[in-house]
C-alpha cells in the first residue's frame, strides 16, 4: 500500500483577521489544521513615532505618545513624563501624584477589559465581551469627565496632571470600583467553572520561566508563569510604595493563568484606586515647568509596569526643547516575537488562544 | 544592593566596563564594540549580578558616532543597568547578543533596518518594519529627509 | 378532523374541480411544495429577527430596533439588501461547484420538511420511512458545505469545509443512534406514527415514556443537533475567530443569503426533530386543528435552548470536538440503545 503524502501548506492569518488584533501577518505553515511555523510580519502600523517625537518639543510630545498604546494613554503620557522629570529632576506635587496613580489605575482595569472580552470572544464567546465593555465604558465616563477624552487623554503632563478633577469624580470612581469588584467575580463565575472555557485554555501555550525571561516577557505573561516581578513594586516609581497591594502570581504560565492574573490585577487595581482616594491631599497638581521646557543635556530609561508588562521609553536631551532621541518600548514587541517559539506543533484555535492571551496590540509593537 | 553598590562592584571587578555621568537615574557603562557579547555573557551570569533580563536595545545616532544602548536588569536581584556601545560613523557594526539574550532579536533587526547598523551572527536580518521595496536609506538616521517630512526652525 | 392528512384533502379538492392522473399529483404536491416553501422562508427570518433580539437581550443591548415594533421587518430589508448586493466572483473558483453548492444546501434543507408532520394531517407525504429519509437528507447540507470550501479555491474556506465534513460525519452516529432509540420505542420510521404513539399526558412523550433512557437519549440528540447545525460551541467549519467565515468566505450577496438561510432553517429542522421524536410533536389538549400551535410552541422553545447555547458558550478546538464525539458521546449512546433495547423486551415503560 502506497504511503499517504500530506503536504505542508501555507495560509496568510492577516494583516487583516478578525483575531489578529489590530494589523499584524501570521504567516503560518500548515500541516492540515497543525501549525509547523509562525511568522510574524509587522509594520502595517508604522507611524514614525520616534522621529515625529525628534521634531516636536517635549510637551508636544506627549499627545503623540497617546498614540503609541492607545489602549493604555495614560501609561503613555507617564512614562514620558516620567522621563523628562527625572531628566531636568523635577519634584511632582503630592496630590498630583496620587491622581496619576488613580487615573494609571483605572486606565489599567480598562484595559484589562479589553482584554477579557477580546480573548473569550476569540475563544468563541461573544457575549463576555459586551460585558466587559459594559464596565469599561464607566472608567470612560470618569476619564471624560476628568479631562474631557475618552481614549488619548494627554491628561499627565511634565511635571503633574493637566487639569484637577471635579467634584462629583470621587463618589462616582468609588461606586465605579465597587461595581468592577463585583462584576469580576461574576466574570470567574460565568467562565471559570465551564468545561469548555478549561479545555481550551488550560495548559494551552505553556511558557516556562525561563524562556519568558530569556525572550524578554513582563508583566502578566511573566508573573503567570511563576515569576513574581511587578515593576510597581521591584523598581519602584510615584508612590506606590504607599499602597497595600499584593502581585497575583500563577505557576503554569498557560492561558488560563495569563487569564487568571489579569482578573486578579483588576480587583488589585481596584483596591490601589480606593486606597489612593481615601489618602488624596489638597495641593497644587502642578509643579512649576516652563512652557519652553528644557531639560539638562543625559540619558534616562524609565520603565513602568503597563497592562501589556514594561513599557519604556529611552529619552536623550541635548539640552534643546526637543528630544534628541527617543526610543519607545512595549511590551508586546517583546511578547510578539515569543509567539513562534510557543505555537509550535499547536492547532490554529490554540494559535489564536495563545495570541489573544498575550494582548499583543499592535500600535505598540510597530510605532 | 543599591545603586552605589552596584556602582562600585562593577568598577571593581569589571575594568572594561567605564561609568558615564549622561546616565541621570540608572547606571550607564560603555563597553568597547569587541567586547560587547563576552561583558553581557559575563554579567548574566554573575551570580552576584545575573542581569538575565533584557528590556530594550536602543539606536541613537548622535551625528559623530553611533550608539547603541542595552537597558537590562536582573529580575532576580532587582537591578537595573545600562549598557552603551559607541561605534564609528563609518560602517558601523557590532556583534550580536542574541546569544546572551534571545529577546536581542528584534530590537537588532530593527537597529538594522532603521539605523543601518550591521549586526554580526544575528539568525534573521531581514525587513520587518520598513516596507519590503523600501530603497529610501535608513530613515531613522539624523541626515535622512523625507520631501514630505516637515522640520520646525530651531529657535 | 380534517381527512387524515392535508394532502388527501388537496387531492379532494383539486379533483372536485376536475383535474385528475398525474396532473393532479403534480398540481398537489406544486401547491404543498409552494405553501411549505413560504411557510420556510418567512420562518427563517422570523428565526434570524428573533436570534438577533435574544443575543441583544443575553448581552444586554436591544438587538435591531429602527425598521417597526422592535425592528420586526430588518431581516427583510437584510434580505433585500443581500438581494441587491453585487455577486463576486472569485476568479479562481471551481465554477460547478462554486455555483451548485448554495443552491444544494438550499435544497437539502428544504427537502427534510416533506415528512414534517407540522400537526395533526398536516404533512406532506407521510413516508413510511420518514425519519430515515430527513437523516439521508440533511446530510447533503454537508456535502454542500465542502463543495463550497472546496470551489472557492480559498484556504480558508477549504479548512472549514474539511472540519464540517469531519464534524458531521462524526456527530452523525450519535445522532442517528439517539433517533435508533424512538424508533426502536414507536415500532415504525413514520413520523406520524411516532408522534401518535406519544398520544395522551405528558409522560407518553418518550423524553419521559421510557424512563432515564430517553432523557439521555433526547440530550445526546440535542448536542449533536447542535454539531450539525453548526451552532457555538460547535461552529467551527464557520469560527470566524480563527478561519474569518470558514467555508462561506468568498460567497457575497444571494449566494450567501442561500447559506444563511439554510443554516436557520437547518436550525429548525432539527429542533422540529426533536419535538417530533422526544417532545410529543403535535400532541397537546384541545382539538386537532390546533395541533401545530402546539407543534410550534415546543419546536420555538427547543430552538431558544440552541440560542442560549449559542450566545453563552465557548467554542470547542477541532480535537476535543472529535475527541468528545468518538470517546464519549458514541459510547454513550450505544450504550443508551442497549438498555433501551432491554426495557423494550420486559415493557419497563411509563404510559401506554
Amino acid at each position: 500500500m502506497a504511503e499517504l503524502r500530506t503536504e505542508e501548506f501555507q495560509v496568510n492569518m492577516g494583516p487583516h483577521h478578525p483575531s489578529t488584533h489590530g494589523v499584524c501577518r501570521l504567516l503560518l505553515t500548515l500541516d492540515g489544521e497543525k501549525i509547523i511555523k509562525v511568522e510574524p510580519y509587522i509594520g502595517y502600523l508604522h507611524r514614525a513615532i520616534e522621529k515625529i517625537c525628534e521634531n516636536r518639543t517635549y510637551p508636544m510630545c506627549i499627545p503623540i505618545l497617546d498614540r503609541f498604546e492607545y489602549v493604555t494613554a495614560m501609561s503613555c503620557n507617564y512614562v514620558f513624563s516620567l522621563a523628562a522629570e527625572r531628566l531636568a529632576e523635577i519634584e511632582v506635587p503630592e496630590r498630583a501624584e496620587y491622581l496619576r496613580v488613580i487615573m494609571l489605575e483605572l486606565n489599567r482595569i480598562a484595559s484589562h477589559m479589553i482584554f477579557f472580552g477580546t480573548t473569550v470572544m476569540d475563544i468563541g464567546a461573544l457575549t463576555p465581551f459586551l460585558y466587559a465593555l459594559r464596565e469599561r465604558e464607566m472608567i470612560m465616563d470618569l476619564f471624560e469627565m476628568t479631562c474631557g477624552q475618552r481614549l488619548t487623554y494627554n491628561y499627565i503632563r511634565i511635571g503633574g496632571v493637566s487639569r484637577d478633577i471635579p467634584k462629583e469624580f470621587i463618589p462616582k470612581c468609588r461606586e465605579t470600583i465597587k461595581t468592577i469588584d463585583e462584576k469580576i467575580e461574576e466574570y470567574k463565575r460565568l467562565l471559570n467553572g465551564n468545561p469548555i472555557w478549561k479545555a481550551r485554555t488550560i495548559g494551552i501555550g505553556k511558557l516556562s520561566p525561563e524562556l519568558a525571561i530569556a525572550y524578554g516577557a513582563s508583566g502578566p505573561i511573566l508573573r503567570a508563569s511563576g515569576v513574581e516581578y511587578d515593576l510597581r513594586r521591584d523598581d519602584p516609581y510615584s508612590i506606590y510604595d504607599r499602597f497595600d497591594y499584593k502581585i497575583p502570581t500563577y505557576q503554569n504560565g498557560d492561558v488560563y493563568d495569563r487569564y487568571m492574573v489579569r482578573l486578579d490585577e483588576m480587583q488589585e487595581s481596584c483596591k490601589i484606586v480606593a486606597q489612593a482616594l481615601d489618602g488624596l491631599p489638597e495641593g497644587d497638581i502642578r509643579a512649576k515647568v516652563k512652557p519652553n521646557f528644557k531639560p539638562p543635556e543625559g540619558e534616562v530609561y524609565t520603565r513602568i509596569e503597563n497592562s501589556r508588562g514594561e513599557m519604556g521609553v529611552h529619552l536623550i536631551s541635548d539640552g534643546t526643547n526637543k528630544p534628541f532621541r527617543l526610543k519607545a518600548r512595549g511590551g508586546s514587541f517583546a511578547h510578539l516575537q515569543l509567539l513562534p517559539e510557543i505555537s509550535k506543533g499547536c492547532l490554529i484555535a490554540d494559535l489564536v488562544a495563545i495570541f489573544a492571551s498575550f494582548d499583543v496590540i499592535l500600535p505598540e509593537v510597530d510605532r | 544592593m543599591t545603586k552605589e553598590e552596584l556602582k562600585s562592584y562593577l568598577e571593581s571587578n569589571y575594568p572594561e566596563l567605564t561609568y558615564s555621568e549622561s546616565g541621570k537615574y540608572d547606571l550607564l557603562f560603555i563597553v568597547e564594540a569587541q567586547k560587547l557579547v563576552k561583558t553581557c555573557e559575563k554579567l548574566r551570569d554573575d551570580v552576584k549580578l545575573q542581569f538575565n533580563y533584557l528590556g530594550n536595545i536602543s539606536g541613537v545616532d548622535t551625528t559623530e558616532n553611533y550608539l547603541t544602548v542595552y537597558q537590562i536588569a536582573s529580575i532576580s536581584n532587582k537591578l537595573r543597568l545600562d549598557i552603551k556601545v559607541i561605534l564609528p560613523h563609518d560602517n558601523p557594526s557590532i556583534n550580536s547578543v542574541q546569544s546572551v539574550w534571545p529577546a536581542a532579536n528584534w530590537y537588532e533587526r530593527e537597529i538594522w533596518e532603521l539605523y543601518g547598523i550591521e549586526i554580526h551572527n544575528h539568525d534573521n536580518l531581514t525587513r520587518f518594519l520598513l516596507p519590503d521595496d523600501w530603497d529610501q536609506g535608513h530613515p531613522m538616521r539624523k541626515d535622512w529627509d523625507a520631501p514630505d517630512f516637515i522640520r520646525f526652525p530651531q529657535k | 378532523m380534517i381527512a387524515t392528512s392535508v394532502t388527501f384533502w388537496l387531492k379532494d379538492l383539486l379533483g372536485s374541480i376536475g383535474l385528475s392522473g398525474d396532473l393532479l399529483t403534480i398540481a398537489t404536491y406544486g401547491i404543498l411544495a409552494v405553501a411549505v416553501f413560504s411557510l420556510l422562508s418567512v420562518l427563517a427570518l422570523f428565526l434570524v429577527w428573533w436570534e438577533r433580539k435574544v443575543a441583544g437581550h443575553i448581552q444586554q443591548r436591544f438587538g435591531p430596533m429602527r425598521n417597526g415594533w422592535h425592528g420586526w421587518y430588518q431581516t427583510l430589508m437584510d434580505g433585500l439588501k443581500l438581494l441587491q448586493k453585487e455577486d463576486i466572483l472569485v476568479f479562481t473558483r471551481d465554477r460547478m461547484v462554486f455555483f451548485w453548492a448554495p443552491i444544494m444546501c438550499f435544497v437539502a434543507a428544504f427537502a427534510a420538511y416533506i415528512v414534517m408532520p407540522f400537526g395533526e394531517g398536516l404533512i406532506v407525504a407521510d413516508l413510511n420511512i420518514g425519519i430515515l429519509y430527513i437523516v439521508a437528507i440533511t446530510t447533503f447540507t454537508i456535502i454542500s458545505l465542502l463543495m463550497a470550501g472546496w470551489g472557492s479555491n480559498n484556504k480558508y474556506a477549504l479548512l472549514g469545509g474539511m472540519r464540517s465534513a469531519a464534524q458531521v460525519v462524526s456527530y452523525e452516529v450519535p445522532m442517528v443512534v439517539s433517533i435508533l432509540i424512538v424508533v426502536l420505542s414507536a415500532e415504525s420510521l413514520s413520523m406520524v406514527k411516532i408522534v401518535e404513539a406519544q398520544g395522551g399526558w405528558i409522560w407518553n412523550w418518550n423524553i419521559f415514556k421510557i424512563p432515564v433512557v430517553g432523557l439521555v437519549a433526547f440530550i445526546t440528540y440535542i448536542i449533536a443537533a447542535v454539531a450539525e447545525a453548526n451552532r457555538t460551541p460547535f461552529d467551527l467549519p464557520e469560527a470566524e475567530q480563527e478561519l474569518v467565515a470558514g467555508f462561506n468566505i468568498e460567497y457575497s450577496g444571494m449566494k450567501f443569503a442561500m447559506f444563511f438561510l439554510a443554516e436557520f432553517i437547518n436550525l429548525f429542522t432539527v429542533s422540529a426533530i426533536a419535538v417530533t421524536l422526544f417532545l410529543g410533536g403535535w400532541q397537546g389538549p384541545g382539538p386537532a386543528s390546533i395541533s401545530f400551535i402546539w407543534f410550534f410552541l415546543k419546536t420555538f422553545a427547543v430552538i431558544f435552548l440552541l440560542m442560549l447555547f449559542r450566545w453563552t458558550y465557548p467554542r470547542l478546538r477541532v480535537d476535543q470536538l472529535m475527541e468528545f464525539a468518538w470517546k464519549f458521546l458514541i459510547p454513550l449512546t450505544f450504550v443508551n440503545l442497549i438498555i433501551a433495547a432491554v426495557m423494550k423486551h420486559f415493557g419497563w415503560y411509563l404510559g401506554n
